[in-house]
């Protein structure tokens, strides 16, 4: 039963992705327009890995963000797609020190509602997000490292809002991923890092995972506000609880990131030959 | 369209933020770290079954009889006593109590029996003009016996340190390696020696894990194999030497070469220790390690408590080094290699 379910799932996300391919041909010559925009953040992280010890790690973190969203005009499909990288050192109540680090890419489309005038913006779609980061406990001798992979169904909600404040363009954007259904790399609960890498025998290492043992929850929320005819001012909030139960092992890696950076928009005119 | 979505968010979202990922921190108090140590070792441990056939271990019973010497009025100092003790019922080298005063241990399996093994005597026989290839010593003795002393597998040997030793004993009517004392240390140094004796694929004991918290919850066994090297590999009659320190993965090196036809124990039992172990922390922030993945023989028996040589022989300790004392075990292999 619980197979029949992911692969229903999976098979819902699919259809997601693949909707705007009905509408590209009409649009094929019209200006792409792309936003991109680049941010770096700091903030609080929070860690919990059973593999490695029972007890919470909280510490600072960084992370570097690029989102690149390309739209053609007359087109209600855009493709969004966002690299997060982030890096934390974090200590438990009684100072044993854990490091973390990740990269996240994500890609998708999302289809667009212009309301209010095209004052409101709502996008909703779906994003494939792959993951590969680490956890390293540096009180372990015997099992001092966590290997973290995961590949992501996420559906998407997007909502942007322009409004003016002291006669300058404000966009105010919200971002939210939840998870859907994918698949994780993770040890069973008391097997060895080298039973699997170094004698090669493996035990349910990749996991299928659904939103009710993998339940992510991705946002992030931010201004835009122009500082000059060319640059663009972003600063906002990135929220990452990415957890899982799979296994026998809990774990969760919570970032919350306070962001700034750079946003520019501009579009691409085709030229037939 | 805009409904399933809706819909499908809404469900998501609702899912995503009543499930939160997390587990309750225990106290750190004397009974907080009691109690998590003793929950970590009942959800982790992977002897509990055998010891309990072996000699009784009832880790309720355990719990029991050292929940009563715990109070939150204790000092550091006695919190560790009662835990170390209670650790020691496991009866196991693999299970240690750090914390920046003490290291917890169970040293007994080692510490109870003979020795067996003098530096002074190694030394003798080793005299100063040996090579030394990484974390091995080897020379050639008088005989004509080669002989390496590898006395930890925390030392990294590569696979140019094993073919510039072995061609320097090429010549040699047998070989004596010496693992006394050896207290383990990187299992895939072991395996790398132990490659050099294989001329094809071995079955040399069987590996699995535990997958829940249940005192049985474990996966099938996995078969383990030598498989021979490709470069320069030993073919003539092999003595490996052990003592009642040969520990963990030491302990797997001496059974894997057990298995081969042209390989003798000689010494004393080895200490065991086949439990690969793990590490987990209390909230107090001291550490403990304990045997998480068991590794048996090739007819899938236990190797936890060590096992014994095809000949048994000890160090006689009645007359010293000056006049003209030698090493038994040594001696003993010698022998057996020049028949």
């Amino acid at each position: 039963m619980m197979r029949i379910n992911h692969i229903w799932l999976l098979a819902f996300s699919f259809w997601l992705l693949a909707l705007p391919a009905n509408s590209q041909e009409q649009t094929a010559n019209s200006p792409k327009v792309i936003t991109r925009s680049t941010m770096i953040g700091i903030g609080g992280t929070n860690i919990l890995d059973t593999y490695l010890s029972d007890e919470h790690f909280k510490g600072t973190g960084i992370s570097f963000l690029s989102t690149i969203e390309r739209q053609k005009e007359n087109c209600r499909w855009s493709t969004l797609m966002e690299h997060e990288a982030n890096l934390s050192s974090c200590k438990s109540r009684n100072a044993q020190h854990e490091l973390e680090g990740a990269y996240n890419f994500y890609w998708g489309k999302l289809y667009r509602w212009q309301l209010l005038d095209g004052a409101l913006s709502l996008q909703a779609g779906g994003l494939v997000n792959a993951s590969l980061g680490f956890i390293y406990n540096t009180s372990n001798g015997n099992n001092p490292a966590q290997a973290r992979a995961h590949l992501n169904m996420m559906p998407t909600g997007v909502a942007s809002y322009r409004f003016q404040l002291f006669n300058k363009q404000i966009v105010a954007r919200y971002e939210v991923n939840l998870p859907l259904a994918g698949i994780q790399f993770s040890p069973n609960y008391g097997q060895s890092y080298y039973e699997i890498f170094s004698r090669g025998d493996y035990d349910h290492n990749v996991v299928p995972t659904t939103f009710v043992c993998a339940p992510e929850w991705r946002q992030q929320l931010t201004l835009d506000a122009a500082i000059t005819r060319k640059i663009t001012l972003r600063i906002g909030y990135l929220g990452n609880l990415q957890q899982s139960k799979v296994n026998n092992i809990r774990q969760h890696v919570w970032t919350h990131r306070f962001l700034i950076g750079i946003t520019k928009r501009f579009s691409i005119t085709p030229h037939g030959l | 369209m805009k409904k399933v979505i809706v819909y499908l968010v809404t469900l998501l979202s609702l899912v995503s933020l009543a499930s939160c990922v997390d587990i309750e921190e225990r106290e750190d108090t004397p009974t907080g770290n009691f109690e998590a140590l003793w929950k970590i070792l009942d959800e982790h441990y992977c002897f509990f079954d055998y010891k309990q056939k072996e000699y009784g271990l009832d880790w309720n019973d355990v719990y029991a009889k050292y929940k009563v010497r715990v109070n939150d009025n204790m000092n550091t100092t006695q919190l560790f006593e009662v835990l170390c003790d209670m650790l020691s019922e496991l009866r196991d080298g693999h299970v240690n109590l750090s914390s920046s005063m003490d290291y917890g241990r169970y040293w007994k399996w080692q510490e109870d029996y003979p020795k067996n093994c003098d530096d002074l005597l190694i030394d003798k026989y080793l005299g100063t003009d040996y090579k030394i290839a990484s974390g091995m010593r080897y020379r050639v003795l008088d005989d004509n016996i080669g002989y390496i002393r590898y006395p930890s597998f925390e030392s990294a040997v590569g696979e140019g340190n094993l073919d510039e030793a072995l061609s320097y004993l090429l010549l040699c009517r047998g070989l004596i390696i010496d693992i006394r004392d050896n207290g383990g240390g990187n299992l895939t140094n072991a395996e790398r020696l132990a490659g050099r004796f294989v001329h094809e694929k071995t079955l040399v004991g069987y590996m699995q894990h535990k997958t829940g918290t249940g005192h049985n919850d474990f996966s099938e066994m996995k078969e383990m194999y030598l498989e021979p090297s490709s470069n320069l590999r030993w073919y003539k009659k092999v003595c490996v030497l052990t003592n009642r320190s040969v520990f963990s993965a030491a302990n797997s090196f001496a059974v894997w070469m057990h298995c081969l036809p042209n390989v003798t124990l000689v010494g004393d039992n080895t200490g065991g220790g086949s439990g690969m172990p793990m590490n987990n922390s209390l909230p107090n922030g001291w550490t403990v390690r304990f045997s998480a993945c068991p590794i048996y023989d090739k007819d899938k028996q236990q190797t936890e408590f060590g096992i014994a040589p095809d000949v048994a022989v000890d160090l006689s300790c009645d007359i010293n080094i000056d006049e003209g004392r030698r090493d038994d075990i040594i001696e003993a292999a010698r022998q057996l290699l020049v028949k």
